[in-house]
């Protein structure tokens, strides 16, 4: 298969194992209009959205959107307790399970990516890997998998302690991915 | 034996933990009574999500190998890796405590808390925490816990154990939650939902995050090239415990360590799968603490830096890892799978069978090895029906570990003058003679059934007794309420002597291809069954020898009575040698004997004499056909005609689950699918008769609850289209089908004769 053909089934079996997983996952184009408008189309009218700055993507990608004045990227704690959605990036996605991988080893993004209710992810749909054990690969992303402090997203926050499935617990209830061309 | 309290009454702390057996006895009937439906309910859904997730992953089983392999390496290098796990955290600007016994461990984490002041702590699930009973020891220090996982959370306000390692209160159905939180809290909150419940305990929950001056965590593994952990879960209370407070305690046991973060790569796929049947679960952690992002300070609170401290517990596990049997254990990951495809543990769950931290299968050992050997006692409720050994992603043998548990209990039973005399009349090895009459009695089953056979009529006769069975039940612990089935005019061995001459003459002359193996459930019990094995060889062209009847140690295994056991593999072992170095197939009727030949006399027959039992080839009657249909393009369909059948074509299933085991099941479905028989499979995991199982005065039970869930698939596939034949491949299987369904139970074989005409 062809790099570019393969890529692209990755970002379909990424798509659908997403969805399987309860996230929803839109595919745009990598310009900062495109991902301030899809951003804010799926936070709607919050009051108040957490903003942790990229450290891969670049921040230009991001500007248009944290240009909303509703985006706090240096959130007080009180502001981080009452806000309605959360937005990082992820340095990664595992195609077979429909994962996010999150660095949470700087600035706030592990907060941010876990107290508010949406959790809105954006990924470069080029660091989608087969799968979860890839993460732990030298070869596989020059081996980010291996030195970073991070965590695989799988759909919102879930339990069955409660009887039925219950999705929205300590964590976000909601998930929605945007993945990069 | 029964005791007066209702059996609803009963505290699941009381009977927590099983060193006294009427304990675990009041266990069985109390979770019988108020637990077993959701426990069904959840493991089932476990279970089922299990098989779906592992069957997508193309490389399951090499997978398991890699896992094992790291595990062994993990444990036999295990001092090493903890010194130079030490050097990681330490160089990540962390704390590394090692302790000895549970209070150490208590001890050095009241003290850190205590030096930091700390007045709330949230926690993660952490059974190892349970182990250790570390909420005790912080609430005397005058520190509050917040368990925040909302099982835990649950298990805290109802002060129990848990009752499962990844979801410890599955015991709990929603409807008993919402009792539960109306009784405990004051609230107008109706609670009638599953989201109303978990909306309120996270609001409740949320504010102590916000306020907590510590969290502590588990960890589901350790890397040691640099002090990595993996965190599994989906709640988002571990993230929160991690990420929220300035101060950072991750608790395991010394035997989570593994090598190096490459490592992680293998487990996390089949920690997931094996545990919920998820791909993977909301959120897996991949951390090298303290964390350098900073942490979250509460409205008005200072900023703190953080602090991580990494406290493994020994707690016992440097002993069972000099054991040779317990140290299997120490690869358990932790992934419950083993409890969710138990039938007995699907129906009781673990608050019975299982102790006041461990539960299942493996957690006789585990309670055995953190505790004493009489904390073990529940193990009892595994019958070695071998289906967790497919399941475990590290491949443990915990059957092989229960029995040994069972040897090691047998030995602690002080000498007695009756059990020896009756040990030495019914065959038990000398060291085994001190076992419980009860325990003997089972374990040399051939030796009464061969007295029997003497003498069948008057042996049904008298068997039928009230006084007899009175008396069997209250000396062997026989339940008299199970029918027995009758013995036979004729053993097997003695109608294949009087209506096969010719072809015993010709077996004898030109080396048969096959021998039958007499087994002695088959030659005692169901001698026509055995005949019928042998006459559906015939029909395909094959050449059969019957074997001399033999005790296989299968009956003394389930026992523990390992030595009784190892003695009859060897004399066994002796007399199929000459055939097995011939390379003559055995044929084996009864899976739980095909099982014993295929992995359990690893554990009992020198190595060299296993070796030739790994080359040799085993196989269960149909699979065996199959294979031979195949290589000489048989149309079954033709030689057993179904129309001939007068069983007619509707067919209910049932395989054994060591015959599953064995991967020896599928092809009686496919045979009777392909002759046209409209076949209905069970799925569930285990019949619960399991031997002698089902027969125990203390177990029957138990034994008809797990039944019914077999009993109820019959039903249901004969609620269209009516009656369907009962067809069932182990001895223990049709016993309990007759109890359950009141009719006779056939083996495929028969029903393969049946065409015949």
């Amino acid at each position: 298969m062809q790099p570019a053909m393969a890529q692209a089934s990755l970002v379909e079996e990424f798509t659908a194992a997403a969805i399987q997983a309860v996230a929803t996952v839109q595919v745009i184009d990598r310009s900062s209009a495109a991902l301030c408008s899809a951003i804010l189309q799926t936070v709607g009218d919050a009051s108040r959205i957490l903003y942790a700055p990229p450290q891969e993507l670049p921040a230009s990608l991001f500007s248009e959107f944290a240009a909303d004045p509703r985006v706090q990227a240096n959130a007080t704690p009180d502001e981080m307790i009452n806000s309605a959605a959360g937005v990082t990036e992820a340095f990664a996605a595992v195609a077979s399970t429909g994962s996010v991988c999150i660095d949470v080893s700087f600035e706030r993004t592990g907060i941010v990516s876990l107290m508010a209710p949406l959790q809105v992810v954006v990924v470069a749909a080029e660091t989608i890997v087969p799968q979860p054990r890839d993460l732990f690969r030298a070869d596989v992303l020059d081996g980010r998998g291996l030195k970073r402090d991070f965590v695989f997203v799988t759909g919102p926050s879930a339990t069955a302690d409660m009887g039925p499935l219950v999705r929205g617990v300590h964590g976000p209830h909601k998930l929605h991915i945007i993945a990069l061309r | 034996m029964a005791s007066m309290v209702n059996p609803a009454d009963i505290n699941p702390r009381q009977v927590a933990n099983k060193s006294d057996k009427k304990a675990l006895l009041d266990a069985i009937r109390m979770t019988l009574s108020v637990q077993s439906p959701a426990v069904r309910r959840n493991t089932q859904t476990f279970n089922r999500n299990r098989y779906a997730a592992t069957a997508l992953l193309p490389d399951y089983n090499e997978l398991k190998d890699r896992a094992r392999q790291i595990k062994e390496n993990a444990i036999a290098n295990l001092p090493e890796l903890l010194q130079q796990l030490e050097a990681s955290v330490r160089a990540n600007g962390g704390h590394f405590y090692l302790a000895k016994t549970a209070a150490d461990a208590d001890q050095y984490i009241r003290d850190v808390l205590l030096r930091h002041e700390a007045k709330l702590v949230v926690k993660g699930k952490s059974i190892t925490s349970e182990e250790i009973k570390l909420n005790h020891a912080l609430e005397a220090a005058g520190i509050t816990v917040a368990e925040t996982d909302l099982a835990e959370f649950i298990l805290q306000v109802a002060d129990e154990q848990p009752s499962h390692i990844i979801a410890p209160a599955l015991h709990y159905s929603r409807e008993r939650i919402t009792a539960l939180f109306k009784r405990k809290f004051t609230t107008d909150l109706p609670l009638d939902t599953g989201e109303e419940l978990t909306k309120f305990a996270r609001e409740k929950l949320r504010q102590q995050f916000i306020a907590a001056d510590a969290g502590i965590s588990g960890a589901n593994l350790i890397a040691a090239d640099s002090g990595s952990l993996m965190l599994v879960e989906s709640e988002g209370n571990i993230r929160m415990t991690m990420t929220l407070p300035p101060l950072h305690i991750a608790l395991a046991g010394i035997e989570k360590v593994v090598p190096s973060r490459t490592d992680f790569g293998t487990f996390i796929e089949l920690l997931p799968r094996s545990g919920t049947g998820q791909p993977l679960t909301s959120y897996v952690s991949i951390l090298h603490p303290p964390l350098k992002a900073p942490p979250f300070a509460a409205p008005g609170k200072a900023t703190k830096p953080r602090e991580f401290h990494l406290v493994l517990i020994d707690n016992g596990r440097n002993r069972m890892r000099e054991d040779p049997i317990l140290q299997e254990a120490l690869y358990c990951i932790r992934c419950s799978a083993c409890m969710n495809c138990c039938a007995n543990f699907e129906t009781v769950g673990g608050h019975a069978f299982g102790g006041e931290t461990y539960s299942g299968g493996i957690g006789g050992s585990w309670e055995a090895g953190t505790g004493t050997l009489m904390n073990a006692r529940f193990s009892e409720l595994c019958t070695g029906c071998s289906r967790c050994v497919t399941q475990c992603p590290v491949r443990i043998g915990i059957p092989w570990l229960n029995e040994n548990l069972r040897q090691r209990m047998n030995f602690g039973h002080p000498e007695s003058g009756v059990k020896s005399a009756f040990g030495a009349m019914t065959g038990s090895a000398p060291e085994d003679r001190v076992a419980p009459l009860q325990k003997q009695f089972f374990a040399n089953y051939h030796v009464m059934a061969g007295e029997a056979a003497r003498f069948p009529t008057m042996a049904n006769a008298v068997t039928r007794l009230p006084l007899v069975r009175g008396l069997m039940e209250s000396v062997v612990g026989l339940d008299r309420r199970r029918k027995l089935p009758p013995f036979p005019r004729k053993t097997w061995q003695q109608l294949y002597g009087d209506q096969l001459p010719g072809d015993r003459a010709r077996a004898a002359k030109s080396s048969a291809d096959v021998l039958m193996f007499a087994d002695v459930f088959t030659n005692y019990g169901s001698p026509e069954r055995g005949m019928a094995a042998m006459r559906v060889m015939r029909e395909v062209g094959v050449n059969v020898e019957l074997s001399p009847s033999l005790p296989d140690g299968r009956a003394a295994i389930s026992q523990g009575m390992i030595a009784t056991a190892r003695e009859q593999a060897n004399a066994l072992a002796k007399t199929l040698l000459p055939y097995l170095e011939k390379g003559t197939v055995v044929c084996v009727l009864e899976p739980s004997v095909l099982a014993m030949f295929r992995s359990d006399y690893e554990h009992l027959l020198d190595a060299a004499t296993w070796e030739k039992f790994t080359r040799a080839s085993f196989q269960e009657p149909l699979q065996l056909v199959l294979s031979i249909g195949k290589d000489q393009g048989l149309d079954l369909s033709q030689i057993f005609p179904v129309s001939k059948s007068p069983q007619g074509t509707r067919i209910f299933y049932h395989s054994h689950c060591q015959q599953r085991s064995c991967d020896a099941a599928w092809q009686t479905v496919e045979i009777l699918r392909s002759c046209g028989f409209d076949v209905v499979t069970s799925s569930v995991e285990c019949c619960g008769m399991a031997g002698s199982f089902g027969y125990k005065r203390e177990y029957y039970e138990l034994s008809m609850a797990v039944g019914e869930d077999l009993f109820a698939q019959v039903r249901a596939a004969e609620q269209q289209g009516g009656p369907r034949t009962l067809v069932a491949s182990g001895t223990s299987c049709h016993e309990q089908l007759w109890a359950g369904m009141g009719r006779e139970v056939m083996h495929p074989v028969e029903l393969l004769v049946s065409t015949l005409g």
